[in-house]
């Protein structure tokens, strides 16, 4: 019964009925879904570089030199036995030494002294599975400083620490300035329909009196409201593409260590996502605003 | 067709409009109301169309129990009455074609539908040469007729004409009356309030007198006044 050519033209009419509202509604849901495609694709940039990061994470214990090769191995076997740990790697301090004068070959500014003896230690590289573990499992190595076995203790997560934090930071700022740009988006949508509602309430009167069903009625705000909420998906992502390559150039050039990769897939996802998202805002803050007035 | 039984319309301000009301008006019936200004003869007719709630009684149109009818069907029971409205409710910012045609497009019909019944509809009322004139360049009998043939488009079973002849000079009074005779020959129900005594006094068929929003007579061939 419902024609869509109706639906679409009334909605259209509706939208450029109050052109200023409806472009100043647009900008808004604009901005929201900027914000929000900025939050997906730094979380999903932080989260690719701490996955990287984490495979390289290592652990590095120094052996006193007394130790005895039964507790070497005892303690070898037990970080083994933790889920934490990938791989534990026993190094000898002639290892050591050999690795040293390989790294020194490759790099002119640095020269190892002809060193008679072996300054070096023996010790055992520990990769771990999870970054966020290695806080626990140098403490409790630390405790054994001067027992006899561990020397000494070197971890050096700091930069996943720190990566860790920011994106927990992101995430949690992220949901809540993306809470307040919806709850505006929303607000702007419903008092954008609301006024559309109110130009057209003799129209929508009559409209029930001959018979239009709750939803005749309905549809052409809806879509309008969708129509706000595609507007703006569109402003925001020809905004999004316009800067992408930049962004992602100067990414590459700050971070080469860490190739940070977002899926092929990825800018298919979010456009798909940003849509669905600003017609279900639309929609949903149209809804909203016929409800009141359609009660009666 | 309709039955009221027992019914009161008190409005929210305090007002009485109708008391204790029992009415039945069979299917092809051509009813007079009449009755002196704030009678409740409007009140009736909103009623019927769920345009207002009773506060008692039960209001039951084509079968159907008015009140209690559950929201979705309203549409269904508006499709099924024609109402002209005394105050017309014509949209200033449509022609009077699109205002005719209005009923039939809100209501989901094709546009080929839409234009050959709003031709049809024009006609009918005599209005084809004003059909791109907008409500505000029209004449008050003009713009009731524009009313009329918004009420006539979709052929409704029942037609409520709330003083379709109070702004129209005698000759065109009876052009309209004699439309209304011919859309009830053809069996549309048909409920008419009106001031026109000279129109119930000529045509003879049942009339209602609702006197402060009590039926205080109902005659089978009456006359405008006891
Ligand atoms: N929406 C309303 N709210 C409150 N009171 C109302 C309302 N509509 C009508 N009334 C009152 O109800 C009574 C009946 O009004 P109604 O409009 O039914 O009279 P009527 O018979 O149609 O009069 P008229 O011949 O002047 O059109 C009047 O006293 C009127 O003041
Ligand atoms: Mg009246």
């Amino acid at each position: 019964m419902m024609r869509v050519s109706y639906v679409a033209a009334a909605a259209w009419e509706g939208f450029w009925r109050n052109p200023v509202m409806s472009l100043a509604s647009t900008f808004t849901v604009s901005l929201m879904l900027l914000l929000f495609a900025f939050f997906v694709v730094s979380d999903r940039g932080l989260q690719a570089a701490v996955g990287i990061l984490e495979s390289k994470v290592e652990l590095a214990v120094y052996l006193d030199d007394n130790a005895k090769p039964s507790d070497i191995l005892a303690l070898k076997a037990r970080l083994e036995r933790d889920p934490a740990t990938s791989s534990v790697l026993y190094v000898t301090k002639d290892e050591a030494l050999r690795r040293l004068k390989e790294i020194a070959a490759r790099r002119p500014d640095l020269a190892v002294e002809d060193v008679s003896g072996n300054p070096l230690q023996n010790s055992l590289e520990i990769k771990l599975a999870n970054a966020q573990d290695s806080k626990r499992i140098s403490a409790s190595l630390r405790d054994e400083i001067g027992k006899g076995v561990v020397g000494d203790v070197i971890d050096n997560p700091s930069v996943v620490d720190k990566l860790l934090t920011i994106t927990r930071v992101l995430s949690v700022g992220g949901v809540a300035i993306l809470a307040m740009m919806l709850f505006v988006a929303l607000f702007v949508i419903v008092n954008t329909i609301r006024i559309a509602v109110h130009a057209r309430r003799d129209e929508i009167e009559i409209m029930k009196l001959v018979g239009a069903t709750d939803w005749f009625v309905r549809w052409p705000f809806i879509v309008e409201g969708m129509l706000v909420g595609a507007l703006g998906a569109f402003v925001a992502l020809a905004a999004i593409l316009a800067v992408a390559p930049a962004i992602s150039a100067a990414l590459v050039s700050f971070l080469d260590i860490l190739p940070v990769s977002l899926g092929s897939n990825f800018i298919a996802e979010l456009i798909t996502f940003v849509f669905a998202f600003a017609l279900l805002v639309g929609a949903g803050g149209a809804t909203i605003s016929v409800r009141t007035h359609l009660a009666r | 067709m309709i039955t009221l039984d027992d019914v009161s319309k008190r409005y929210p301000n305090g007002t009485f409009a109708l008391r204790d009301v029992d009415l039945r008006i069979d299917a092809g019936e051509f009813v007079f109301v009449v009755g002196s200004s704030g009678a409740g003869k409007s009140t009736l007719n909103r009623l019927l169309i769920r345009e207002e709630m009773p506060s008692s009684g039960r209001v039951v149109v084509d079968g159907q129990d008015v009140a209690r009818m559950k929201r979705s069907q309203v549409p269904h029971l508006r499709r099924k009455v024609g109402v002209v409205f005394q105050d017309f409710k014509l949209l200033q910012t449509k022609t009077v074609a699109q205002n005719i045609g209005f009923a039939l497009v809100v209501t989901g019909h094709h546009p080929d539908v839409v234009r050959e019944e709003t031709d049809r509809a024009l006609a009918l009322v005599g209005l084809t040469p004003r059909r791109q004139h907008f409500p505000r360049e029209l004449s008050g009998g003009e713009q009731q007729r524009t009313a009329i043939a918004r009420a006539l488009v979709s052929r409704p079973r029942i037609l409520i004409a709330d003083e379709p002849t109070g702004n129209l000079d005698p000759v065109t009074s009876w052009e309209i009356i004699k439309l209304f005779v011919r859309v009830n020959e053809l069996g549309t129900t048909l409920l008419m309030a009106t001031h026109n005594a000279e129109i119930v006094n000529a045509l003879r068929r049942r009339v209602i007198h609702l006197d402060q929003g009590a039926i205080v007579r109902d005659e089978r061939e009456g006359l405008y006044a006891a």
